[in-house]
């Protein structure tokens, strides 16, 4: 029933999505653009594609962070464009897509002032998607609780902070766990609103959100092995709306090396092949590029369906990931480094 | 005209050009604009061409060109077109020309980059100006107040503490957008718990933002507070918020002095920045003349390399070789911009052009002229002609607007459409300077020969069907006459006029007569005779286009073809339809009124329809008392012949060729085949003179040989299509062909009707109140003729003489398997480019 009325509001911004991603490289572009000798060679190639004369106006040389600096111009813009034409509740879930990268960019601003880094320097570095008006102002704040009353009680994040105001010193620990507990929340809140779409949105979303949680748990508990976190503030980190939850997370709390991690995702059929396949070894992938292996594919398999939001969001992942990619390959080709030009996650 | 009769004969030829001379050459080749090029290195990438630093630096010298126009335009100087396009530059000057470009786009640069500044100052000045002059206004406010404390502290001691307090504030004073305001101030009372006093104003006028020259809105404010620590907080949210902070003294005299000296300051400035403005006026019109030829000096350079990049090095690398298809024609003329362009650069090496052997299918190529390419395009818009194949266009020309006319026919109607093409193509050379972006125009005005030779041909319909707005013109005087003394006529209300009595013998000279306008039966009579011309024109445009399709047969040498397909298609065409045209006109002709015999006056007409009905089921009829069943004697024994042959010619259509084709394969098995082989050898020859050249790729034979490759099977199917094809279009299209009757019916019938509800209300009254219902009534009556009639009706009536072209005529002989011609040609480009820039 919901697909009879779907169109109505946001078929237009599906289309639209859907044109968008029949422009993402394929692999043939890939195979072409790893040929490349120079970055005016990529710049070349680039032109045949959907990313047109994106560069054209860039004097030459180009650098790697031009390029950079381009695609997420081009990115966002095409983001924008959807944002500023959606209505609920297709306007709230492209908001939440933003949050991620607020919170990203929040942390990202309050480690370069513990740095002493000046704040313009910083700002450029940002991502323009989670940009908000408070968010130069943040080095007035010295304490969590500070940030919180000062910068971010008028920003959506608020609810998502309630959990880690306190009067401690900001230091680079606490960061972190400031970071992921507001990415814990955010998780959650956008996984419950999914849930209250309904239909195939949540279908789709709540697979990939759930991927998404689970990558965090074990992300963070492989990350923890060596540091001063403690076991119990650990689990309170774990996103709660993963398929690992609950016996999962619990496993995972107990671990105490790379093994155990790894002995609990043989639990569970899909995070077991990710691990048999990762190695630190010279060839082999990363555990890090399994997942992203892994989140692409999910990504890919949301365009199946239609008539639901989960194409804005998997839209937008696959196009950083094809950003990534592209730097990837730019700075193998800038910095005349072929030997691992070739790690890059096709898409297509 | 008999080159529009079929496409020009093309040739595939072999250009070896040195690779000094390679740039000149092509230069001379798309002046001449009469070449296509093929891709030789399909299978390397844009990247690895030969010319891709060339074409590169053209992007980059395209950027700059794009840089500048933008602060040309930015500036609003007016870029000047140029009256000849200049002509691609040697390479010699393209260094010249990078380096003057690069010149231009640093002057340029560093002019705005100063003025930025400048107006960054001018900028922060006139904040600086406005925060004095609007604090002003809170610090005397202020210290009104604290006068009036001051006073009060006489009475109360408490208050007098407070003015004192109040001479330890601080305060910050700046300038910040607008659209941050709310939020600015929400995050001070925030860091500050409240103890913030904001005062703020609004600047009134917009302030330039120096770098991209918008409008901003800004709004002063001062920010009072107590406390070192909490003015560093407030600094930082200000920068946070991208407030400028301006000093501001805290006497008043000290502000007055600033205030004067910030005056000043702006005066000098302001001044400067005028002769900035000039000279940069200068530098901008300056480079603005040369503007547009640079720019398509430029596209033209790019055009070349990117052409030379489907070129082929020789592995001795001292020749370039290049492959394309050239009009037989225009031979010479390549001959000579080959010639010119190697004289061009002094090259002692002539360049050769050789022209090769191909199976391939060359491309279709019909040369037109203004006139001609409307009409083309018509053809083209359906299917581009197989190379050689006959061109319906040339025919198209007279066609087309007849039978449209036949549809559209009314003389006032076309009066208007003949008109505007008239106006079209008197103005032709003014109108197509005025480059238009209105869709609907360009249609319109490519087709303005069309436009103009459909008004022409539907005055003449309109004249033959006497038809003008509706109403009839009595020209010749009617040719009948009224019997009747004027007491009947006084008496009855309608009259029936006896051709016997009342009709003169003479008939009217040109078309209808025009006393019909008047006749209560007008319609039938209408109806009947526009509904066999219509079938008349569609069996004579038909049999027309399976006559063309001989043509064909002939050209591709598959005689077979005539006999096997042509002739049981026109004799079964002819024994039915032809025939049935020929009962119309003796139908016209035998049966009159002042027929003495009884069996050929009017009452015992048969309908034509019924008979032929009957002849093709082979029924009877039971006549009227005294007349006869049939026109003449041996009617009823020569359908009965003709349908039988008509039938006999199915299984020839259906079997003949395939048969034929069956036998010719089994007596001398594979031809053509090594026909083909012996050609490529020809051509392997000829590359291994000359080294590596690519093997071209495989070729596909042309239309005319695919017969012998297919199996039999295959064959059979294809046949049997086309037969039940063939054998049903004739039947629906004949009868597709009333179209012609039923829309000149309804654009009679409308117009009609428009006269009598519109214009008719006007002309009743005979007072002054009637002239101005007159005015009015003709306003909306001549508003309604131009929308629907002429506009509307034109293009329905448009739409269904191309859908008779293409459906009904052009599939009687037509393939349209061809590929257009697309060569090479500057001017053709720079269009393009100019199209895709608007």
């Amino acid at each position: 029933m919901k697909g009879c009325i779907f169109n109505i509001d946001a078929g237009y911004l599906e289309g639209l999505c859907r044109g968008f991603k029949c422009g993402i490289l394929k692999q043939s572009d890939y195979l072409n653009l790893v040929q490349c000798e120079t970055l005016e060679d990529l710049k070349l190639h680039l032109q045949g594609t959907d990313y047109g004369t994106f560069l054209a106006n860039e004097p030459s040389p180009l650098s790697v962070s031009t390029i950079d600096d381009k695609l997420r111009e081009k990115l966002v813009i095409e983001f924008q464009h959807l944002r500023n034409h959606s209505v609920e509740p297709l306007s709230t879930f492209l908001d939440f897509i933003t949050y991620s990268y607020m919170i990203d960019n929040i942390i990202l601003l309050i480690t370069g002032t513990l740095h002493q880094r000046p704040i313009s320097e910083l700002i450029p570095k940002c991502h323009p998607l989670g940009s908000f008006e408070q968010m130069e102002a943040i080095h007035v704040a010295a304490t969590p609780a500070e940030l919180y009353n000062a910068v971010l009680v008028d920003t959506p994040l608020a609810p998502f902070f309630v959990d880690c105001i306190s009067e401690q010193d900001l230091d680079e620990m606490n960061i972190e766990i400031i970071r992921n507990t507001l990415y814990k929340a955010y998780l959650e809140a956008f996984y419950d609103f999914c849930k209250q779409i309904g239909g195939t949105t949540a279908d789709v979303m709540c697979e990939i959100l759930a991927f998404e949680a689970d990558r965090r748990a074990i992300i963070i508990t492989i990350n923890s092995f060596g540091t001063e976190l403690s076991k119990d503030d650990r689990a309170k980190l774990y996103p709660r709306c993963g398929k690992l939850n609950p016996d999962g997370l619990a496993a995972l709390a107990r671990a105490d090396d790379y093994e155990q991690v790894k002995a609990v995702a043989e639990y569970y059929a899909e995070y077991s092949a990710l691990f048999e396949g990762a190695g630190n070894n010279v060839g082999d992938k990363t555990l890090e590029d399994k997942f992203f292996e892994h989140e692409v594919s999910l990504n890919v398999h949301a365009f199946l369906q239609q008539f639901h939001f989960g194409v804005f969001y998997s839209y937008l992942k696959l196009k950083e990931q094809e950003c990534r990619n592209i730097v990837w390959i730019s700075e193998c080709v800038a910095q005349k480094h072929r030997a691992k030009i070739d790690n890059y996650i096709p898409i297509f | 005209m008999g080159a529009m009769f079929r496409s020009e004969e093309m040739a595939l030829c072999q250009l070896f050009i040195q690779p000094e001379a390679a740039y000149t050459s092509v230069s001379e080749l798309g002046e001449a604009g009469s070449v296509q090029f093929r891709d030789l290195n399909p299978d390397v990438n844009a990247f690895q061409r030969k010319f891709v630093n060339e074409v590169r630096r053209c992007d980059e010298m395209e950027r700059k060109l794009r840089y500048i126009e933008a602060e040309v335009h930015k500036d609003g100087v007016h870029i000047p077109a140029v009256k000849e396009a200049p002509r691609a530059p040697n390479p010699r000057e393209i260094i010249d020309l990078e380096a003057h470009l690069e010149k231009t786009e640093n002057e340029i640069l560093e002019l705005s980059h100063n003025a930025v500044n400048l107006k960054q100052n001018y900028l922060e000045l006139t904040e600086l100006r406005h925060v004095l002059e609007k604090t002003e206004a809170f610090f005397t406010a202020q210290e009104e107040i604290g006068m009036d404390s001051l006073t009060k502290s006489l009475i109360s001691d408490e208050t007098g503490q407070q003015a004192a307090t109040r001479g330890r504030l601080g305060f910050v004073a700046g300038v910040v957008q607008r659209e941050r305001v709310p939020a600015f101030e929400r995050m001070l009372w925030r860091i500050s718990r409240g103890n913030v006093f904001l005062r703020r104003a609004e600047l009134d006028k917009p302030l330039e933002d120096p770098a991209t020259g918008n409008e901003i809105y800004k709004t002063v404010f001062v920010a009072f507070f107590q406390g070192e620590q909490l003015k560093s907080r407030i600094k930082k949210v200000c920068t946070g918020f991208h407030a400028s902070l301006y000093p501001c003294p805290p006497s008043n005299t000290e502000r007055q002095d600033m205030v004067k000296g910030v005056r000043t300051r702006l005066e000098d400035l302001n001044m400067v920045l005028n002769q900035t403005r000039d000279h940069r006026q200068r530098v901008l019109a300056s480079v603005a003349k040369e503007l547009t030829s640079w720019t398509i000096m430029v596209r033209k350079m790019k055009a070349i390399y990117h052409t030379l990049n489907l070129f082929n090095m020789d592995v001795t690398k001292k020749c370039l070789i290049g492959e394309c298809w050239v009009p037989t024609a225009d031979l010479p003329n390549v001959q000579k911009a080959l010639a010119d362009g190697s004289n061009a650069c002094g090259s002692s090496i002539p360049s050769f052009l050789n022209c090769i052997e191909t199976d391939e299918e060359p491309p279709t190529f019909n040369r037109t002229n203004k006139f001609t390419r409307g009409f083309q395009n018509l053809i083209d818009a359906y299917g581009v002609a197989s190379y050689r194949e006959c061109n319906p266009a040339l025919y198209t020309i007279i066609t087309f607007p007849f039978l449209f006319a036949v549809m559209f026919g009314d003389l006032g109607h076309g009066c208007i459409m003949a008109m505007f093409g008239g106006w079209m193509v008197v103005k032709e050379v003014s109108l197509a300077a005025k480059k238009s972006n209105n869709e609907i125009w360009n249609i319109f005005f490519a087709g303005r020969y069309i436009i103009l030779l459909m008004g022409c041909f539907s005055m003449y319909t309109g004249l033959v069907y006497n038809d003008i707005f509706s109403k009839s013109l009595n020209i010749f005087g009617s040719s009948w006459h009224i019997p009747y003394d004027n007491h009947t006529l006084a008496e009855n209300g309608a009259l029936t006029l006896d051709p016997k009595d009342a009709y003169t013998e003479v008939p009217y000279f040109i078309g209808i007569d025009p006393i019909w306008q008047s006749a209560d039966n007008k319609i039938i009579f209408l109806n009947s005779y526009k509904m066999k011309l219509s079938i008349i024109f569609g069996v004579i445009h038909m049999i027309f286009g399976v006559c063309m399709s001989v043509v064909n047969y002939n050209f591709f040498k598959r005689r077979y073809s005539i006999f096997l397909e042509f002739l049981p298609q026109i004799v079964f065409l002819a024994l039915l339809f032809l025939y049935m045209v020929f009962m119309m006109f003796f139908k016209w002709i035998a049966y009159s009124t002042k027929n003495d015999e009884l069996a050929y006056t009017q009452g015992c007409a048969p309908s034509v329809l019924i008979l032929f009905i009957n002849m093709m089921l082979f029924s009877k009829n039971v006549p009227e008392e005294g007349c006869k069943e049939f026109m003449f004697d041996a009617q009823s024994d020569i359908q009965r012949v003709f349908v039988f042959i008509a039938l006999l010619c199915i299984p020839v259509m259906l079997l003949g060729k395939p048969l034929y084709l069956l036998a010719t394969k089994k007596n001398n098995p594979k031809p053509e085949h090594s026909n083909g082989s012996v050609n490529q050898g020809i051509e392997l020859q000829e590359q291994t003179d000359l080294g590596d050249v690519q093997p071209k790729p495989e070729a596909k034979s042309s239309g005319g040989h695919d017969h012998e490759d297919e199996p039999f099977s295959e064959i059979m199917i294809h046949q049997a299509i086309h037969t039940i094809e063939y054998v049903l279009s004739t039947i629906s299209h004949t009868a597709s062909y009333l179209r012609l009757w039923a829309l000149s019916l309804a654009h009679a019938e409308l117009s009609e009707v428009l006269w009598n509800m519109v214009l008719t209300f006007g002309l009743k009254d005979h007072n002054y109140v009637g002239a101005i219902k007159l005015y009015v009534a003709f306003c909306f009556w001549a508003l309604f003729t131009l929308a629907i009639l002429v506009m509307m009706e034109g293009l329905s009536a448009f739409l269904h003489t191309l859908r008779l072209h293409w459906v009904e005529f052009m599939s009687k002989f037509y393939a349209g398997l061809g590929y257009i011609f697309q060569p090479f040609c500057f001017k053709t480009i720079l269009e393009q480019e100019e199209n895709k820039d608007d």
